[in-house]
């Protein structure tokens, strides 16, 4: 089991088209992966589902934590947080 | 004759339309027959059996998601991208594991199918309305959307579009029905519920037709109106209006039209003012499917094609074969009279990519990105400028290309080494490729733009990122909300920089554009233009404002605007200015 902890940046936050983009991600994977908001104290939810990654309630600020467990959890910590780190695919500049 | 009533809203998309009610329902019978028929009404042989539910709601979510994914798609052919997104969240909510398994477990429990799924459904959905962010709380009428879909699918019913045009009313009207009525049958929208951020609203911009939301006491007050007129600049519904409320509607739905043509008319000119001082008018796209909407908006060249489609959502760096294709395809799209000006990918910071091996930044906006990959990536920029040579030879065009985060004259020279090497190893392959690139700078931080004399005489153009430019200038994060208010780039010293760079580019002979943000408001084209900018590149959409703007007003008037602008002390005084230049040249017509 990995973990890795994230602060959010988009100016909206993890809405629709972001928290999309995680679960299409992490859906990719085998491990199981969860998410928490740490910053609102969320309970952990299936990265791989859009309806439990948006009841995170996650804004923009807001830190969270990752959580992945399997055979492939190496790859798919490094690919979550790269993501994170794009801020989920969404452009930010002009 | 009824009296007429009128119902306050708040403003959803602009416009006006007069026409009959389109009463939308959803297709939610009372959630409790449907429950209490599956269990006790005696008739086992009738009775679907659990087996035969979870069959069914397996299949309804299957077809609904494939539903979503083929409206997103055709959406995405249209070029209706935001729409398109609306749709992929939505397909992603039908597919959603946590809401079938919701759905399975009350089906095997003996709940008949379609009280399942609205079970599900709205347990989910309140989840999410019930979340303080008022943006994501909003997305519970997505899962709603979704649900009804699904039910609708089980129910084997469709919602039948109107037969003849009508304004839409609902509670909710679901996005996914608003974008299934054939075009020409939906003149505008009303509804109950919703914000300014509200999917319909997205949808009713998009597709050109007003929209008014949070109309309370609607639904009840016109679902039996003759007529309805709704007036998305006030936020108002009219039901059944009287003939002078119509008489006054139909003036100012002519003055907005007539408005909405002059601006379309003038696509067919190079945008200048009244007295004929020309401003190239460009469009920036995000990749080559966004290339046809900018030629019909009368788009002069591309500005800034921005390439970071093809660095994200990957696992590995896109080699310069995968390149080469749709670069020669906006190229040959615009033709060696139309610019397209190719931006060097903006990566690395806060874009980090798997493959790029980048340590975490305590400060990414001003962390190593774009061109300042080139001491250590340079294969990435070697790559991408080799694509851009062999695209231009094959399109038979000179290219334009420029770098982002220039900050000083060093990463000019490497820009320029770059460029040449790329050349030379592909004329040492034998390929088709033109004699020379138009090579520029992004002037996006304060250090370039204070030695632009300097940086002038080693390129060819500057193109002003004001968006970056201003968050650098007032040290104001950009993606901190709490910092909106720095976020303005009409702030004098922010123009204070753009007059600095078009004296420094002046000197050299080489042309300033513009594609930052500011560049897209009529308020900033004008600003721009009166300190001597010469091009303006904005999205598609907003051309025409642009151009009726700059129609409406003289050079000396924009000359002194910028000299104004550049003494005001601060971002608001220089937004009054140009809001005066605006609004008499929009209203030429009256006395």
């Amino acid at each position: 089991m990995m973990t890795a902890r994230v602060k959010v940046s988009n100016p909206s936050g993890l809405h629709a088209r972001p928290a999309a983009t995680l679960v299409k991600a992490a859906a990719a994977f085998h491990s199981q992966i969860t998410i928490e908001n740490l910053t609102s104290g969320s309970a952990p939810a299936n990265a791989k589902s859009l309806l439990a990654v948006l009841g995170c309630g996650i804004s923009c600020g807001h830190r969270i934590r990752i959580v992945v467990d399997g055979e492939d959890e190496v790859a798919a910590l490094a690919s979550l947080k790269s993501l994170a780190r794009g801020g989920f695919g969404e452009r930010v500049d002009q | 004759m009824r009296r007429s009533q009128l119902i306050s809203g708040t403003p959803g998309a602009p416009g006006i339309a007069v026409g009959p009610a389109w009463r939308y329902r959803a297709a939610t019978p009372a959630p409790a027959p449907a429950a209490g028929a599956g269990r006790g009404d005696g008739k086992p042989g009738k009775k679907p059996s659990a087996k035969d539910a979870v069959a069914a709601i397996q299949a309804a979510v299957a077809a609904a998601g494939a539903q979503l994914e083929s409206l997103a798609s055709s959406l995405k052919a249209a070029g209706r991208a935001d729409e398109a997104g609306i749709f992929e969240a939505q397909a992603l909510m039908a597919s959603d594991p946590g809401l079938l398994d919701a759905a399975l477990a009350l089906a095997r429990g003996g709940e008949a199918a379609e009280a399942a799924v609205r079970a599900a459904t709205e347990t989910a959905a309140s989840t999410i309305a019930a979340l303080p962010d008022g943006l994501l709380a909003s997305r519970a009428a997505d899962v709603r959307d979704v649900g009804a879909r699904i039910v609708r699918i089980l129910a084997g019913e469709d919602v039948a579009p109107p037969e003849r045009p009508s304004i839409a009313i609902a509670d909710d009207l679901p996005p996914s029905v608003a974008a299934a009525i054939p075009p020409g049958l939906l003149l505008g929208i009303a509804q109950e519920s919703g914000t300014t951020t509200s999917h319909v609203v997205i949808l009713a911009r998009a597709l050109g037709i007003p929209a008014v939301v949070g109309a309370t006491g609607l639904v009840e007050a016109a679902t039996d109106a003759m007529t309805l007129a709704i007036d998305g600049e006030s936020g108002t519904v009219a039901v059944d209006p009287d003939l002078p409320q119509l008489a006054n509607l139909a003036g100012r739905a002519k003055h907005l039209e007539s408005r909405r043509q002059a601006a379309a008319a003038l696509r067919v000119r190079p945008a200048a003012t009244s007295d004929g001082h020309r401003i190239v008018l460009l469009a920036n796209i995000g990749g080559p499917d966004e290339a046809p909407r900018a030629l019909q908006a009368g788009a002069e060249g591309i500005g800034l094609l921005r390439t970071e489609f093809l660095y994200m959502k990957r696992q590995s760096a896109p080699s310069e074969d995968d390149q080469v294709e749709p670069y020669r395809r906006v190229l040959a799209a615009f033709g060696p009279d139309r610019p397209v000006v190719i931006r060097l990918a903006d990566i690395g910071g806060d874009k980090a990519l798997p493959y790029l091996d980048l340590p975490v930044e305590a400060n990414p906006a001003m962390g190593v990105r774009a061109i300042r990959l080139g001491a250590t990536h340079s294969d990435l920029l070697a790559a991408q400028f080799r694509a851009i040579w062999r695209a231009a030879g094959l399109a038979g065009v000179v290219p334009r290309v420029m770098a982002p985060m220039v900050a000083t004259l060093a990463d000019v020279e490497l820009l320029r080494e770059l460029r040449d090497e790329a050349r030379a190893a592909v004329a040492a392959s034998g390929e088709p490729l033109p004699e020379q690139m138009i090579t520029g700078v992004m002037i996006e931080i304060p250090s370039a733009a204070i030695m632009a004399a300097q940086i002038a005489r080693r390129v060819d153009f500057f193109s002003i990122g004001t968006n970056d430019l201003t968050q650098y200038t007032l040290a104001a994060d950009r993606s901190n909300p709490a910092l909106a208010h720095l976020q303005d780039a009409l702030h004098p010293a922010v123009l204070r920089l753009v007059a600095g760079v078009v004296e420094g580019a002046a000197g050299a002979g080489i042309p300033v554009a513009v594609c930052g943000e500011l560049a897209g408001d009529p308020a900033g084209a004008l600003v721009l233009a009166g300190l001597g900018v010469t091009e303006l590149s904005a999205d598609a959409g907003c051309l025409d404002d642009i151009r009726a703007a700059l129609a409406g007003v003289t050079k000396s008037q924009l000359d002194d605007l910028g000299r104004r602008a550049l003494a005001a002390a601060g971002a608001t005084a220089v937004r009054a200015m140009a809001g005066d230049l605006l609004r008499p040249g929009r209203g030429s017509g009256r006395a």
